[in-house]
């Protein structure tokens, strides 16, 4: 299972690889590797188709790159395009299938003859017309053209190599012929020679040119052999590499249908000697060490009929588990099934909608993702609580738990901010503020607390103001109406609280002499109402209030009024005679006035200074 | 023969001679009065004036009729003062007396009236001067 797991992820990250990795979309993360020095080892037809995925640090290498398996930005992208794409199941795709289907029942192993493969073939030609193929059964038909081709090839070195042969051994058998001739003659030459005494000198006779060039001609023939034989292997091998790399490509494109029909084909054309796959590093570790089998072609096959088998059953799982609202696990084997099978016919034959229920369900978990990793724990909240009700098999205890901690945290954060706010330490409640930004940044209680905190700096600020201006004019009152306002502003400022204390004292004089006036006013007695008004105006000139009052009183207690003013203008120019007067005159008035008796105590004393 | 003449008084004499003899009385106490008051030759303060500008009048002796109202203070050197109803309206005006020490062996109780001489000082102070009980 491991194995399929494995085999899964790599046939994930091909999915993207399918396209130009060049240019991969923002956001992934791209880390370039030095280039590698040029291998002197033997080059191999196959070895970096592979890529290589490593579960550790979720990095994907392939073709010197590497990928950080964990930003799926565009595994999403393809899955949401998929998603909102309409089911292909029109006459045309239908009628593709048949013809797939009737080719793999032509190459079928029971079945291989070739006139099947022929058949088959042909058929290929009939599919790569249709939109769904995207002209990949040409590719096949092309490259057993060309194994054709090369096996023809071959048959024909081998009839030139045969009368190359013939050739060869003709000249080596007239070689033989003079090399006999020769001796022969050289032993009627000797007999001869034992007659007489003198022994004639070493010389080239024509029987043994002619065998010299009898044997240079063999070994000619012999080296053309030896050529011709070494094209032929080589052809013969350039036709199966190019057939395996075909079928490779094809199983990294996730065609797993034309991989089968490749394989097939393969075993008819390549039928004599092994069927391994000619591959060499990363790819040969793929198949060695990760899935644990050769690479072979019967491989190949294995894992594209088991990669189609599953296919199917996680459709069937996604229909499942989509119907009883398992919507998490449903997303998760559909996903699994389109990265892997993206063009097979299960996949693009689901309806759209049946997939919006995981388009919807997807759009969710993304934007979840999404609110999370930007600390926007509100709308994670949200999204949870939709999720919850939309997939019943949805597991929310880690992003609830990481949303409750951050509200915990940022909540522990604003009450600290909240203290120190109310202390007056404001460095201590900018501190706060930030921790409690950068844990939750979007919280609505951070908005609102620092509005209040920020919004009561400016209220202070302004009552401040509003308090100096209003005690330069000597408008006690209205400091005294805005009491409260000026009593929390100046509860950080001490030296403001007695200026405002001081004036707070003041208004409660006038407001008790104001009670006191309407009192006396209340009962009739309309000069001490003045008299009581007067006082405190006197002490309070600037009190609007007081002044309205003493004015009112005054036209209603005209006389005593009249009569206390005009005494104290007389006592003013020293006529301290007519000013007694006047001053007993007002007691006549109002005997209970405190002006009138003070003013006759006064000037008694001025009159009798030691009394 | 003659006749007798009629030897009785006409009755008007009886309404008469008692008015006559009343009026008689009458002026005789009016002008005794009058004579027999020490300050009938000096005037009678303006009180209107006083009121007004009491620096004016300093200097200028004035007869001064009125009831005692208040005392306001009393000092063994300066004397006593005393607030003087004035005036024939009610109530009437109060003017401050200043009776001198040396007038101390005169009773002055509330409600009594007085005639006094007075002379407006400085400050505009009524000191009295002499006093005779009413």
């Amino acid at each position: 299972m491991k194995r399929l797991l494995c085999c899964l992820l790599v046939l994930n990250v091909t999915a993207l690889f399918a396209q130009k990795p060049d240019e991969p979309a923002p956001g992934t993360t791209i880390i370039q590797t030095p280039r590698k020095a040029p291998n002197t080892e033997p080059s191999v037809p196959l070895g970096e188709e592979v890529p290589v995925y490593d579960p550790g640090s979720e990095i994907v290498s392939w073709g010197g790159k590497h990928w950080n398996i964990s930003n799926q930005r565009i595994f999403q992208a393809r899955f949401e395009k998929y998603l909102n794409a309409p089911e292909q199941t029109d006459a045309d795709n239908a009628e593709y299938q048949k013809i797939i289907h009737d080719i793999l029942e032509l190459l079928s192993p029971q079945n291989a003859t070739n006139t099947k493969l022929y058949q088959a073939y042909v058929l290929l030609f009939r599919a790569a017309v249709h939109d769904a193929d995207g002209g990949v059964c040409n590719a096949v038909a092309n490259a057993v053209a060309t194994a054709w081709q090369a096996q023809m090839n071959q048959n024909q070195l081998v009839f030139t190599v045969e009368e190359l042969k013939k050739a060869m051994r003709t000249e080596l058998s007239k070689a033989i012929m003079f090399a006999g001739a020769q001796e022969q003659a050289s032993s009627s030459s000797s007999s001869s020679g034992k007659k007489g005494s003198a022994k004639p000198p070493p010389v080239v006779g024509p029987l043994e040119m002619r065998q010299g060039i009898y044997l240079k001609e063999a070994a000619a023939f012999e080296a053309q052999i030896a050529v011709l034989t070494g094209k032929r292997e080589v052809s013969a091998l350039q036709a199966r590499v190019q057939f395996q790399a075909l079928m490779l490509q094809l199983f990294l494109q996730r065609r797993f249908q034309h991989v089968v029909i490749s394989c097939h084909m393969y075993r008819q054309l390549f039928n004599e000697g092994d069927s391994s796959i000619k591959v060499e590093g990363q790819t040969k570790e793929f198949f060695t060490k990760d899935l644990g089998m050769p690479p072979t072609v019967s491989t190949l096959l294995s894992l594209a009929t088991e990669a189609m088998r599953d296919i199917r059953e996680g459709v069937q799982a996604y229909l499942f588990l989509s119907e009883r609202n398992e919507m998490d696990s449903a997303t998760k084997r559909l996903s699994e099934s389109f990265l892997i099978g993206e063009y097979m016919p299960e996949i693009r034959a689901l309806s759209r909608e049946k997939k919006r229920l995981a388009l919807t369900y997807s759009q969710k978990a993304n934007r979840l993702v999404s609110a999370l990793s930007v600390k926007d724990y509100g709308q994670a909240e949200q999204l949870l609580k939709d999720m919850e009700i939309m997939a019943k098999d949805f597991d929310a205890t880690k992003p609830r738990t990481a949303v409750e901690t951050a509200k915990t945290v940022s909540a522990m954060h604003l009450a600290k901010a909240r203290n120190a706010a109310i202390a007056g330490n404001s460095q201590t409640v900018e501190d706060a503020l930030k921790q409690a930004a950068a844990v939750w940044p979007r919280n609505p209680a951070l908005l609102e607390m620092s509005v209040a905190i920020f919004g009561q700096s400016d209220l202070q600020q302004k009552a401040i103001a509003d308090f100096d201006q209003l005690l330069s004019q000597g408008n006690l009152r209205q400091i005294f109406n805005d009491k409260l306002r000026f009593i929390a502003a100046m509860a950080t400022i001490p030296e403001r609280q007695d200026k405002l204390k001081k004036v707070l004292e003041d208004m409660q004089t006038i407001e008790a002499a104001t009670a006191r006036a309407q009192e006396f006013a209340r009962r009739g007695d309309l000069a001490g109402a003045w008299e009581a008004v007067e006082r405190a105006a006197q002490q309070f000139p600037d009190d609007v209030k007081l002044n309205q009052l003493r004015g009112s009183y005054s036209s209603e207690a005209a006389g005593f009024v009249e009569s206390l003013r005009t005494a104290q203008r007389l006592e003013t120019q020293g006529q301290t005679g007519s000013g007694l007067a006047w001053y007993l005159k007002a007691q006549r008035h109002y005997p209970l006035s405190d002006y009138a008796k003070e003013g006759i105590d006064r000037l008694a004393k001025k009159i009798l200074p030691s009394s | 023969m003659p006749r007798r003449a009629s030897s009785k008084l006409h009755p008007a004499w009886f309404v008469a001679v008692p008015l006559l003899v009343a009026a008689a009385i009458a002026t005789c106490y009016y002008f005794g009065s009058k004579i027999s008051d020490p300050y009938r030759t000096i005037n009678t303060l303006d009180v209107l004036t006083y009121l007004e500008n009491a620096n004016s009048l300093r200097g200028n002796t004035y007869r001064v009729s009125g009831s005692v109202w208040n005392s306001l203070g009393w000092s063994p050197t300066a004397g006593r003062l005393f607030a003087v109803e004035v005036g024939a309206g009610k109530p009437g005006d109060l003017l401050p007396l200043l009776v001198p020490a040396a007038l101390n062996h005169v009773n002055l109780q509330k409600g009594q009236r007085f005639v006094f001489e007075v002379e407006v000082v400085e400050g505009g102070i009524l000191r009295v001067k002499s006093l005779r009980k009413e």
